[in-house]
């Protein structure tokens, strides 16, 4: 890529500080963009790496014009090969790094899945301690761009099911700001599923917010509010819809939809998926005492059985019905041609509301 | 505006190289998809390249009668951000469609 060609790509590119009050209309792309420059910005140990991140910035430009700026040292492109990505993510944290890889696209990180399983999970509990896996694996996560087979996943079960990951997923230009920059120093992996259909819209990001670390170094996330627990989306009385990455934008539709017919729809966008902010669930649905969660992975074995239980859990006794999952089906998640048949849409989220509203005991 | 660059493909099996023979496009020029772009000539044959995809023309390589390598810089189109990915497509925000009404008879006991 010539000069020219860098130059014009790294206008999305941030170096001016937050001033008091800044809000700005961001896409997450560049939201992401911005949190990555930064981080590059203030620890001299950040590198970030992966396929195509480098001279390219990225498919999905989230690292665009960082290397130019950063430099190849710190900002480079990997071979084709998710398993050195991940496995040199785990000797850069041993010797002392804050490696930030991306796996290009989810379905790529089953090559890497040695990796992310059996070392960077478990470097630390392995050495007491002594070698902790400061690494965020950004991973442009699920469907919805009608790309080719493996461009499309829904991981978060299997990731979630590792003991010593931590699993977050943003669903606004807002937090994926905060949260990436949040991640970004943990001293535990994080794996970052960033929704690739919502990278393109656009929502205010407001930088003067505090810093999820209002909790400072509490990792767990139990801080209602910040950034490190759920996030109720929108509230309502009557039902909770639990949501997290892209289906939290077709929740809050499902949500006005429902508002004519009259039904009152609380919307809880996760965020955390491990660990979970289960008071966060108890709250909402301790209110509405109805809960249907929605996801885009197969239903058998899915994230939705564990928030379904949370629930019943905190809830059992004043649940109006069983919580009602709405999820993809127990196929391999398919290509573009088949996305709209395999995502949970509005009208099979709505029979699970209508489900859920109809249900009678005895 | 972001730029996405089309390196010269390999025209045969195993070539290595080809030869420019005439630009049907110009810089600034809006190309559609699968339109011809340039007349090639390899060792093998003379051809006229499709466009790999719609855009604005930034810049083009070559003049008439230079060799490029396969895997060099051909064209440059110039795209808006939102359509730069370069795998899937950016989807649109559409209004919401149902078919679906509830019904309930809500005891808000």
């Amino acid at each position: 890529m010539s000069e020219t060609a860098t130059q014009t790509r790294s206008h999305n590119n941030y170096t001016e500080p937050a001033a008091a009050n800044d809000i700005q209309q961001l896409s997450m792309q560049q939201a992401l963009n911005r949190a990555l420059d930064e981080v590059l910005a203030q620890n001299p140990k950040t590198v970030i790496f992966g396929e195509d991140c480098g001279r390219l910035g990225g498919v999905f430009r989230i690292t665009d014009g960082l290397q130019a700026k950063h430099g190849e040292d710190r900002v480079f492109d990997t071979p084709l090969a998710e398993s050195g990505i991940l496995g040199m993510s785990v000797g850069l944290a041993m010797a002392g790094f804050h490696p930030i890889p991306e796996v290009q696209f989810d379905g790529f990180a089953y090559p890497a899945i040695n990796q992310i399983v059996c070392q960077i999970a478990r470097m630390n509990y392995r050495s007491r301690g002594t070698l902790p896996m400061p690494i965020t694996l950004r991973v442009p996560s699920f469907g919805g761009i009608r790309a080719p087979e493996h461009h499309g996943e829904s991981l978060e079960a299997l990731f979630a099911h590792v003991p010593g990951l931590k699993v977050v997923s943003p669903s606004t230009p807002h937090d994926a700001y905060h949260l990436l920059k949040y991640a970004a120093t943990r001293q535990d992996p994080v794996i970052f599923m960033e929704p690739k259909s919502r990278y393109w819209q656009k929502g205010p990001v407001d930088f003067t917010a505090a810093a999820p670390g209002a909790a400072a170094h509490d990792d767990e996330p139990t801080n209602h509010g910040s950034l490190t627990g759920a996030r109720v989306a929108r509230e309502g009385r009557h039902l909770t819809m639990v949501a997290w990455g892209a289906m939290v934008a077709r929740c809050l539709q499902v949500a006005e939809l429902a508002a004519e017919d009259g039904i009152d729809v609380e919307v809880l966008d996760l965020r955390w998926l491990k660990p979970i902010d289960a008071e966060a669930l108890a709250r909402s649905v301790g209110k509405t005492r109805r809960a249907v969660v929605v996801h885009e992975a197969p239903l058998t074995s899915g994230l939705g059985a564990e928030v379904a239980q949370l629930i019943t859990q905190s809830c059992f006794a004043t649940l109006k019905a069983p919580v009602e999952r709405v999820t993809g089906f127990d196929v391999p998640y398919p290509s573009g041609d088949l996305e709209d048949e395999y995502i949970p849409n509005i009208d099979r989220i709505l029979f699970g509301i209508q489900r859920v509203l109809e249900y009678r005991r005895g | 505006m972001a730029e996405i660059s089309f390196p010269l493909p390999d025209l045969g099996e195993g070539l290595i190289e080809a030869t420019v023979l005439e630009w049907l496009v110009e810089p600034g020029q809006q190309v559609e998809r699968n339109q011809a772009i340039v007349e090639l000539e390899t060792t093998k044959s003379a051809l006229e390249l499709p466009s790999p995809q719609a855009g604005k023309v930034g810049r083009i390589h070559g003049a008439p009668g230079d060799t490029i390598n396969v895997g060099e810089p051909l064209i440059v189109f110039e795209v808006p951000d939102d359509t730069a990915g370069i795998v899937g497509t950016v989807p649109k925000d559409e209004a919401p469609k149902r078919r679906v009404r509830l019904s309930a008879v809500l005891d808000e006991d």
